[in-house]
């Protein structure tokens, strides 16, 4: 079977499950992650970590799925958001894994994933949120955007401990002035926040054109409260010159001490 | 006799009430202030006024002097552009909230009181500003105690608390002399052994950054030199209110429920102010 749809709350550990395959097989692959929007961030991360895995958008998925490889592998990432029981991909002859808990994993209860899937995976020890009480998502789009890092530090600690609403989960791509970008990734209930440096050529003329976002999940949101925060957090046009300026000329340097060659876009 | 110092008030009454209340059970008979009584806090006139009305001696703070002259800062006071905004819109708040008379109270403190051998400072004896942070290079931190002439020197401004002990600092100077008719040099050795100096930093009143939101202050013996660090818990949750009913940003009040300071921060202890 060459679709596995992949299901399980916030946080669990849907896509660093789904990542294992991408890192090791040889086949065609393919990547949809349904009604998340192009900005999505598992979209952006999977892209970004694996450039050699199709990333498939909503428009194009029913023709592939209509033509897949007979080789081909794609992975189905369902966001918490949607009803499993109404997908339209259950139709299709797949393997429907469910990442759950560790207690959930072992026992043989009752839950919408015990319900659909044919097979459960031990994820994140985290709080599956209560089915009444359903998180909200916040995406904010950041495309162009560079941070001042100090200042990203210092609102990731704000916003991941409850300064804006109360968030369980929180996953980002940012652009940092030295023309690299972060994997930022925080799970309520998991130790720290997870910064992964992303091996992207460094973008250091003008303002990133690469994709990046930041989507939060959870409850009670101030959003504009936050995005204002975000905003000032953000460098003006004349600093990211005055950066770009001085990390190309220590590129340009390092390069020509190290004989190496810096990947500068 | 017990001596307590206060410092970094900014314009938490409610924080400061605590602590002088506290003060009245340690028995001390005097009070010193290292300053920045107003800033990010919701009542910097009634603090200001407070602090009058008992005849504290006070240094002036950093954020009294942006009050008094204006925002002029070296880099140090802003460790983020975030913090740097918010720290604009807090003094901006404070500009426009304070009495006439308060600001010229603010402009009349000293940058540095004395008593016998303690000398009381905000920042540093160089300025409001600059940091003396525990981790600050040693020689660095004996010059500055040396500078004002003192033993032991309070400071503030880094709103965390400790007690730093200089001893054992030997300082050894070569001279050369030269003699007429030979130019080779007679080196002349000299040694200085510097008495044990100390550094109190009195934490912060209004705006802790200890991780809980309780005002630290210090009392010192100064028969005994003996050094006691005191942490009050006070009704910390009608300051936040306040914060917010009177239109400071609401983060201010998340941060100071969570100890973790308003905005500012200083991260290096090699940098000299240039303020």
């Amino acid at each position: 079977m060459n679709i596995t749809l992949v299901a399980g709350p916030p946080g669990i550990g849907k896509t660093t499950w789904i990542n294992q395959f991408l890192s090791t097989s040889k086949q065609p692959l393919f990547y949809l992650c349904p009604a998340a929007g192009t900005e999505a961030v598992d979209r952006l991360r999977v892209g970004y970590h694996f450039p050699e895995v199709t990333v498939v958008e909503d428009t194009q998925a029913a023709a592939l799925l209509m033509n897949l490889p007979d080789q081909a592998q794609i992975y189905i990432e369902l966001g918490f958001h949607l009803d499993l029981a109404a997908l339209p991909f259950n139709q299709l002859p797949c393997r429907k894994v469910a990442i759950v808990p560790p207690e959930l994993a072992q026992l043989t209860e009752q839950s919408e994933w015990h319900d659909w899937a044919d097979e459960l995976v031990a994820g994140n020890k985290i709080q599956v949120p209560h089915p009444n009480c359903f998180p909200e998502t916040r995406r904010m789009p950041l495309t162009g955007q560079v941070f001042d890092p100090p200042s990203l530090d210092e609102l990731l600690t704000e916003i991941t401990g409850g300064a804006y609403g109360q968030v369980i989960r929180l996953k980002g791509i940012f652009e940092m002035p030295d023309g690299q970008a972060f994997d930022i990734d925080f799970v309520e209930g998991l130790p720290g926040i997870e910064y992964t440096e992303l091996k992207l050529p460094r973008s250091l003329k003008g303002r990133p054109t690469r994709p990046s976002s930041l989507e939060v999940v959870g409850y009670d949101f101030q959003q504009k409260t936050m995005a204002e925060a975000l905003g000032v957090s953000c460098l003006s046009d004349e600093l990211i010159a005055q950066y770009q300026r001085q990390y190309r000329q220590q590129y340009k340097t390092t390069d020509l001490t190290n004989n190496a060659e810096e990947n500068v876009a | 006799m017990k001596l307590a110092v206060i410092s970094c008030i900014h314009g938490n009454a409610e924080a400061l009430d605590a602590v002088l209340a506290d003060i009245d059970t340690q028995r001390a008979e005097e009070i010193y202030c290292l300053g920045d009584l107003v800033g990010y806090g919701p009542y910097p006139n009634e603090v200001v006024e407070k602090i009058r009305s008992l005849a504290i001696p006070s240094c002036q703070g950093c954020w009294d002097e942006d009050i008094v002259d204006g925002l002029n800062a070296c880099e140090c006071s802003y460790p983020s552009q975030l913090a740097e905004y918010r720290g604009r819109l807090a003094h901006e708040w404070t500009d426009r909230e304070i009495h006439p008379e308060v600001r010229e109270y603010l402009a009349t403190l000293p940058l540095t009181l004395k008593k016998d051998n303690l000398c009381f400072v905000h920042g540093s004896p160089n300025s409001q500003h600059e940091y003396l942070l525990p981790s600050m290079d040693g020689f660095a931190a004996l010059e500055r105690v040396l500078s004002a002439d003192a033993d032991v020197l309070f400071c503030g401004h880094t709103h965390v608390p400790y007690e730093r002990k200089l001893e054992n600092a030997a300082l050894s100077v070569k001279v050369g002399t030269a003699e007429s008719g030979d130019r080779a040099q007679q080196l002349q050795e000299q040694q200085f052994q510097v008495p044990l100096k100390r550094v109190i930093n009195a934490g912060s009143v209004g705006e802790p950054r200890h991780g809980r939101p309780n005002a630290t202050y210090v009392i010192y013996n100064t028969d005994t030199a003996e050094v006691t660090f005191r942490e009050v818990t006070y009704n910390y949750e009608k300051t936040c209110q306040a914060i917010v009913e009177k239109g400071l940003p609401p983060i201010f009040a998340w941060r100071l429920a969570k100890g973790m300071e308003f905005a500012e921060r200083a991260d290096d202890p090699s940098h000299v102010c240039e303020r």
